[in-house]
């Protein structure tokens, strides 16, 4: 049985990742980093005690800050693949946050290069890692963006994952190791986080729908995104790991939108008109702002035989409807009387 | 009143250069270390400008350490020349040599955009972050592809640069420089290695120069002439990155063959090429287009490969007694 190791396994991509590689009988070793709180809401589903003998899902607490500690859970978990998908991955917040992220996501993935790099030698086994690169590092390179567009990163979070993916390329280089980039572009679903800018929006458009919300605020509304499935590029970074070569490919559906296209789509599908439910905040523009990301994953399309399913219109209504259910059930407890609680409130 | 400048990575090669050149124009000059108490300052003693520099500890790591020395040093202009400068070492001491150059150079623009003064950066970019230059001399156009962990380090410096001047409007700038040397180099560099060897080697010390990859090609130039590029840069109206270098490749074989020639050996006499000093990753070939320099800075390397290896040579002779 195969054992997969992925950092960043409460996010978004993580729990898509651990679902699918779970569905194909590996065993599935996760990083968590501690907190007061329960963080893994999004592996609830797939979450067993680790007593039962069934159990093929462990968390082990980490953190890609702690070298060391790393360094411990490959020696413990001995995976076959390693997926680092953790970050600070907001990208307006790395303009506020800007060493943070760069330590959680250059010298983060740096840490975690180096102690494969050591653990590799030492045990005689080779790992396969992916490194989860973006679609931001391409930044003003005007698009259509592919793997030879060179790099013009627009923020601190782009530039971190600039750094991240010459690191994952150079240890490749000088220590024959398996690292394959995945410069996905823009992946949404109903497990992405409330702040970015898609779930934002479709949970906005719910919550306004049954009456919860009268606003939405948003930002620079003209930026153009290429927007994909989380579920459907997950199974991309697997076949990346299966292929006979180590190499880095461009994942991304082909199609770009802009931020007003989504919020028509989604308003649309509720049968509501977004005028008068949506104000320009300028504190969501960006310092430096990306205008049009574009790809061209025809690379991954041919050598991985992989094809995105899922389209602009299909995730947009797919998010709407998960949050349209979210926002009934709340709506649904306060009628009957209920304050809801939130996760850790006393009251 | 004359302008005050900040030299961070004082104690370096660039920094004794750029020290005196900046003092010859009239500027106060403040150079910082990590500790200043501790270091040598060997560069600043031979250039006999030791007691002119003001000297303040800096952790270019630590955000306060920064702050304050800004606060302090009130500068006009601040020259980031600090980190762990060698592409070998770094191999070994990859994550150091990440947060010298890449936290560094962000806790210098935060300080800097974080007090909101006028100070102008100029930040050391390398010709290490264009990796191998295949089919055109590398410009200022020319796409990144590092090949060492120095190399990925100094491209996040890079573009922290360009983000932040495009983002806040700052007068921060990169030289992408290439190969510079000169008679301050220190031993572990490769140049300093060879000319110190066969200079000791013509003197009888009998001794085998092992060296690693001899095809390496490389521009090399004369530091003290690059160091005038970096203050131009700081003198435009507005902040640009700019690749400074002779624009003439050499491979490592002819600078050797060139400093024994010097000291009239054969170089083939006495190299030894060992596997044990090869980098598990390494540049072949750099080779660079400064032509933007000569245009926008009116700066033009004067002295090519065989002038830094006479140069140098004559210096290492005066430098020991016979």
């Amino acid at each position: 049985m195969k054992r997969a190791l992925i950092t960043g396994i409460t996010g978004q991509d993580g729990s898509y990742l651990s679902e699918l590689l779970l569905g194909k009988g590996y065993e599935v070793h996760g990083i968590v980093r501690r907190a007061s709180t329960f963080n893994t809401e999004r592996l609830q589903a797939l979450y067993r005690d680790p007593h039962d003998p069934a159990a093929r899902l462990f968390l082990h607490y980490g953190d890609v800050g702690d070298g060391t500690g790393l360094r411990r859970i490959l020696e413990k978990v001995r995976p076959e693949e390693v997926y680092n998908l953790a970050a600070q991955s907001h990208v307006r917040v790395s303009f506020d946050q800007p060493e943070y992220t760069a330590d959680a996501v250059a010298t983060g993935a740096l840490r975690l290069l180096e102690a494969l790099r050591d653990y590799s030698s030492l045990s005689g086994r080779s790992v396969r890692v992916y490194q989860a690169g973006s679609s931001e590092m391409f930044g003003a390179a005007p698009p259509p963006q592919d793997e030879s567009t060179p790099f013009h990163p627009r923020s601190p979070y782009a530039v971190s994952k600039v750094a991240a993916h010459w690191y994952g390329i150079n240890y490749r280089e000088s220590y024959g190791m398996f690292i394959s980039n995945g410069i996905l572009f823009n992946h949404e679903s109903p497990r992405r986080g409330e702040t970015f800018v898609t779930r934002k929006v479709t949970r906005a458009v719910a919550r306004i729908k049954v009456g919860l919300q009268q606003k939405l605020y948003l930002g620079n509304l003209e930026a153009k995104r290429d927007w994909g499935f989380a579920g459907d590029y997950v199974e991309a970074m697997w076949r990346m790991l299966q292929a006979d070569k180590a190499d880095d490919f461009v994942v991304a559906t082909g199609e770009s939108y802009s931020v007003r296209d989504l919020v028509n789509v989604a308003f649309a599908h509720v049968g509501l008109d977004p005028k008068g439910y949506v104000d320009v905040d300028p504190r969501y523009f960006r310092p430096a702002e990306v205008d049009h990301l574009h790809g061209n994953a025809s690379k991954a399309r041919k050598m991985l035989d992989w094809t995105p399913k899922v389209g602009f219109r299909e995730l947009t209504a797919m998010m709407v409807d998960h949050d349209l259910e979210v926002a009934k059930q709340e709506k649904t407890l306060r009628e009957a009387g209920h304050n809801p609680i939130g996760r850790g409130a006393t009251e | 009143m004359g302008k005050r400048a900040v030299i961070c990575g004082i104690s370096g090669q660039d920094g004794a250069y750029l020290a005196a050149s900046l003092l010859q124009k009239g500027y106060t000059v403040f150079g910082t270390s990590r500790d200043a108490q501790v270091s040598a300052f060997s560069g600043l003693h031979e250039l006999h400008i030791a007691g002119d520099v003001h000297l303040e500890s800096m952790a270019l790591t630590d955000f306060r350490s920064v702050l304050q020395v800004l606060v302090k040093c009130e500068p006009d202009e601040v020259y980031n020349l600090a980190g762990q400068s060698s592409v070998g070492l770094s191999f070994q001491q990859p994550v150091e040599t990440l947060e010298s150059f890449a936290t560094g150079t962000l806790n210098l623009l935060e300080a800097i955009r974080f007090r909101g003064q006028p100070v102008r950066l100029y930040n050391a970019g390398s010709s290490e972050c264009f990796g191998d230059v295949l089919h055109t001399d590398a410009d200022e156009t020319t796409a990144f592809r590092p090949r060492s962990p120095y190399a990925v380090a100094k491209s996040a410096a890079h573009w922290e640069v360009a983000n932040y001047r495009e983002a806040y409007n700052l007068f921060a700038c990169s030289g992408i420089l290439f190969n510079h040397e000169s008679p301050l180099r220190r031993e572990r560099f490769v140049t300093r290695k060879i000319v110190a060897a066969a200079v000791r080697i013509a003197k009888g010390s009998g001794e085998r120069l092992k060296l690693g990859e001899l095809s390496i090609q490389r521009d090399w130039g004369w530091a003290p002439e690059y160091v005038e590029a970096m203050w131009k840069m700081l003198q435009l109206d507005k902040p640009e990155d700019f690749v400074i270098a002779t624009g003439q490749t050499n491979s490592l074989e002819s600078f050797v063959a060139s400093a024994f020639e010097c000291v009239g050996l054969h170089w083939r006499d006495h190299v030894d090429s060992t596997a044990a000093l090869m980098r598990p990753s390494e540049i072949r070939m750099s080779r660079a287009n400064p032509a933007k320099a000569f245009t926008l800075l009116n700066w033009r390397a004067k002295n090519k490969m065989r002038d830094v290896v006479e140069l140098m040579v004559a210096a290492e002779q005066a430098r020991t007694p016979s």
